[in-house]
């Protein structure tokens, strides 16, 4: 009985360890995407800023795509500029198309030097609507050139989305979908690199940041953040760790929505 | 046939047992016997085993623990539950869509989340069934030596190994009826879309279980009873109708994360293109491996249970061995286990590479590092345990001096292995380095240092087992000299390749890197595979320096047993989780889509602390099983008028459990 018990001891022991340790890590929870209602008469600018959204979002392309690297290591095109690049893939085929054709059928052309396996994203499990591809083409055509799409465009391939079933018959709003901007700002390390009380930190202090910046330079600043660097900062550092943290792939429209509002309240 | 000084059991006890096997003339260690003497002698020992059951009741009861009634009550409970779960699953699939519909796609449980009760009742039926399915495994095959062999330790050895088993399968049966009850009551409308695709798998699932539960309680109970060669046909069948039933689950499981075989609205085409989906297969194999190493080390713990209580010499060499066996059963499988890792990964990848990227590189990246830290504790308790073990074996002295290094290379591959790619930092520290990531542990963190560390790692333990192996043997052959600079030649070449392809990773491109795995995969099993085969030749009728003592080894390498099959259990938990959680919000990925409010998916620290309740809770049935597997050894009560002395009604040498 009495080796019984110490055993039972030293496995509650081990376990708790190993508890311990994943606790050690990053915790994030992440969100199931959430639907962004697109209207019909959007402008191109505001095509632009959902089609970011989506981009970082439900999209997911960011989980793969990464912004303004470059190098050997890359095991995914880099879309940092390709707004500026798509128009010269394919001869005979505009930007738009490209961007398009790439979204819808991603396997039709394949870049050298990487392999096929993207996922078309009109189909499940991403399952994009024409009107958000059409705003993801608007922003991926932003990087780096002009946007022309607009929702009145037409692709060859539209028609073709599928929407995957839900188990459930009514949307259940996600438990604690809704967590509050304190919350998202420590999960996502923000507090790592900014303080909010004016000391110094490897980012700039953001005590008061609501008044030196609007809600668009803020959005900006979250999903681009070497848009602008502050004088006497480094620039890719924000980027990087937003890389390593995941923020990017992870953070929904509605988090990125309390985020911005909570920095434009300081 | 050989019965060479290196096999387990020439310490008292070993020698004890050859007593008993061969008692007429009198043939004792490293003496030859021709196949026809063992099969000769091993009938033999058969007739006489047969005979003490026939004639005396303790061999009865040694023999026949529980009378023919209660294997048939059994095997009857057990399909009455295999029954009810089918009858409810298919009235779900044939007549109740409807009213599962309207009952709502989702329930809930009163106090407590309905996910997390799904799943610790899911991975503790999965432990519980890897268990059952691994134990036939080497059970048959230890029994299979003791029958070419014929010496009997092995026969007892594998009957020990085989007790445990009743009680789990059992368990497993309960556990998988209660899995089914919450899936039908929790997720209707995801058990309704499965049962869909799957109804035809369910028929043939139910008989193969009906047939595993005549298998296995008439292995088990027909032990002594069938002639050897029936009796090692039942395990046979056993392991294959087992495994057979594991194939089908896996389908189901396995179809949620790369589905196939269905349109694009979530229909079905074609139910073997669902079964056989991208990672079935390597799933398939890579749970019959992993399954080997949990089973064998959750033998091992019970040995080492035993052993802690033993009261005899004899009883700790007996449960010695029996933990040195588990622990080697489990190693042997925790090798290769990477590898087929690897497959898996190349099929997740192959459906779709963002499934790959959330699981390798996104969400879960972080999960591999305590990934990590697993597996390096699993290395380094079962070298710890085979250093401990050499302190038994005359001779060992000689290769003790190799430990240290062993130790310091093993060390270094578990840092390199664990070191994440990104730092969680201070401000401080983060201004310090520059950003979040470290500019020396950023360059151990990638995969090129990780596949090199973890290939050394296992390169590392495998010299362990050598060193183990030869620990009390010195070469008599001519060319021992060659032979083992030809080892030495081989292992050294292995390593710098291995660690030239690791470094030359860092300056080629993603997919060359991603190739260079694979070499250096196949390098490490041509070193094993071929060291071994020198080595087999090299000591072939090698002086023996002395004998194991069986029995004579600390209780802390008990510990390290219990270490290893805790830790086993916890990587089995989490692997579970990530496997599941790769899916993120959907039921099945891309298909049918989650839309509870448990859509989200957890922290790694919530994740942790159920894997360890989980796991706690497994080890408490598992103490069920233990204190229950050994009442089987048990005698007759005895009235007290009977009773001469207190002994009377104590346990045979096998229930030390029950006295204590």
């Amino acid at each position: 009985m009495k080796h019984a018990l110490q055993i039972f001891a030293f496995t509650i022991l081990v376990s708790a360890f190993y508890w311990y340790v994943s606790l050690w890590v990053p915790q994030k929870r992440t969100e199931p995407p959430e639907d962004i209602a697109i209207a019909a008469d959007l402008s191109t600018e505001e095509m632009v800023a959902i089609g970011e959204e989506i981009v970082a979002g439900k999209g997911t392309c960011l989980t793969c795509h990464t912004m303004g690297e470059s190098g050997t290591g890359l095991r995914f095109p880099d879309i940092g500029i390709i707004g500026a690049i798509a128009g010269t893939r394919i001869e005979g085929m505009s930007d738009a198309e490209y961007l398009a054709e790439s979204l819808y059928d991603p396997n039709a052309y394949v870049l050298e030097g990487f392999v096929a396996g993207m996922p078309a994203v009109s189909k499940p499990p991403v399952a994009l609507s024409d009107d958000e591809i059409l705003t993801v083409v608007a922003y991926l055509q932003s990087l780096g050139g002009i946007p022309t799409v607009t929702m009145e465009t037409e692709f060859e391939w539209q028609g073709q989305s599928v929407q995957a079933p839900e188990a459930a018959s009514a949307t259940a709003v996600a438990e604690g979908g809704n967590r509050d901007a304190e919350t998202l700002f420590t999960s996502y390390l923000c507090n790592t690199c900014h303080t909010l009380d004016g000391a110094p930190g490897v980012g700039p202090s953001l005590a008061g940041i609501g008044t030196r910046m609007n809600r668009a330079q803020l959005y900006e600043s979250l999903m681009d953040p070497d848009a602008e660097i502050t004088e006497g900062f480094v620039a890719g550092l924000m980027t990087a760790t937003l890389n390593a943290t995941g923020f990017q792939s992870q953070v929904s429209a509605q988090e990125l929505q309390t985020l911005v509002d909570y920095l434009a309240e300081l | 046939m050989y019965y060479t000084g290196a096999e387990p059991g020439n310490g008292a006890h070993g020698k004890d047992m050859r007593e008993r096997v061969l008692p007429q003339d009198g043939l004792l260690c490293n003496k030859r016997l021709t196949m026809y003497d063992t099969m000769k002698l091993f009938r033999a020992d058969i007739c006489t085993s047969l005979s003490r059951i026939l004639l005396s009741a303790d061999s009865q009861q040694r023999f026949m623990p529980f009378p023919r009634r209660v294997v048939l009550l059994r095997t009857l409970v057990v399909g009455f539950l295999v029954l009810l779960v089918a009858a409810i699953t298919g009235e779900l699939a044939l007549g109740a869509p409807q009213e599962a519909a309207t009952d709502g796609d989702y329930r809930t449980l009163p106090f407590v989340n309905s996910r997390v009760v799904m799943w610790v009742v899911a991975e503790l039926h999965l432990m519980f069934a890897a268990f059952v399915l691994a134990v036939p495994m080497f059970a048959i095959v230890i029994e299979y030596i003791g029958y070419k062999t014929g010496d009997k330790r092995f026969d007892e050895l594998a009957h020990d190994f085989t007790k445990l088993l009743s009680v789990s399968f059992s368990f497993t049966a309960s556990l998988g009826a209660l899995l089914t009850f919450l899936l039908i009551v929790l997720y209707p409308a995801l058990t309704q879309y499965l049962v869909k695709i799957f109804s035809w798998t369910f028929l043939p699932y139910v008989l193969l279980f009906f047939l595993e539960a005549i298998f296995l309680y008439s292995y088990y109970y027909g032990w002594g009873k069938f002639s050897p060669r029936v009796h090692l046909f039942l395990g046979v069948m056993l392991n294959i109708v087992g495994t057979a039933i594991m194939f089908i689950a896996n389908a189901w499981l396995t179809f949620m994360n790369t589905p196939n075989g269905i349109d694009e609205l979530g229909n079905l085409t074609s139910v073997w293109d669902a079964i056989n989906n991208y990672i079935w297969m390597p799933i398939n194999i890579h749970r019959l491996i992993a399954n080997m190493a949990f089973g064998g080390a959750i033998g091992a713990a019970y040995g080492a249970y035993k052993f802690l209580g033993a009261r005899t010499l004899e009883e700790k060499a007996h449960y010695d061995w029996m933990g040195y066996i588990g622990n080697f059963i489990a190693i042997c499988a925790l090798l290769p286990l990477p590898f087929a890792g690897y497959w898996l990964g190349v099929e997740i990848y192959a459906y779709d590479q963002s499934l790959g990227i959330t699981l390798m590189g996104g969400t879960f990246s972080w999960l591999f590092i305590i990934q990590a830290v697993l597996i390096g504790n699993l290395f380094l308790a079962a070298n710890y345990y085979l250093w401990l073990s050499m302190g038994r074996i005359a001779g060992a002295e000689r290769y003790r001096r190799f430990i240290k290094y062993l130790l310091a290379v093993i060390t270094l591959c578990f840092i390199v292995w664990a070191t994440p790619h990104s730092l969680v930092a201070t401000v401080e520290e983060a201004r310090a380095m520059g950003g979040s990531h470290h500019p020396i542990l950023n360059v151990l963190g990638v995969m090129s240092a990780k596949n090199t560390a973890v290939n050394l790692l296992i390169l590392t333990t495998y010299i362990s087992f050598l060193l183990y192996r030869r620990s009390n043997k010195v070469a008599t052959v001519s060319w021992a000299k060659w032979g083992n600079l030809v080892q030495f030649g081989i292992f050294a070449a292995v390593v710098i390749i291995v660690v030239f392809l690791g470094v030359w990773g860092y300056f080629v491109d993603a997919q060359t890197r991603i190739g260079l795995s694979r070499p250096q995969v196949l390098l490490v099993l041509f070193a094993m595979v071929s060291v071994t085969v020198i080595d087999i030749f090299l000591f072939r009728g090698a002086e023996k320096k002395g004998e194991i003592a069986w029995g004579k080894i600390p209780a802390r390498a008990q510990y390290a047993l219990f270490f290893l099959a805790i830790t086993f259990a916890w990587l089995m938990g989490l692997m579970g989780y990530v496997r599941a959680g790769m899916r993120q919000h959907w039921h099945v990925y891309g298909v049918l889509r989650d839309t509870s409010v448990d859509a989200f998916t957890p922290t790694l620290g919530f994740a942790g602390l159920i894997v360890s309740i989980t796991v706690i809770i497994f080890f408490l049935f598992i103490a069920i099983v233990f204190f229950l597997s050994g009442l089987s050894g048990q005698k007759k009560w005895v009235p007290k008028s009977e009773r001469g002395d207190g002994v009377a009604a104590s346990a045979d040498t096998d229930s030390n459990l029950a006295i204590s």
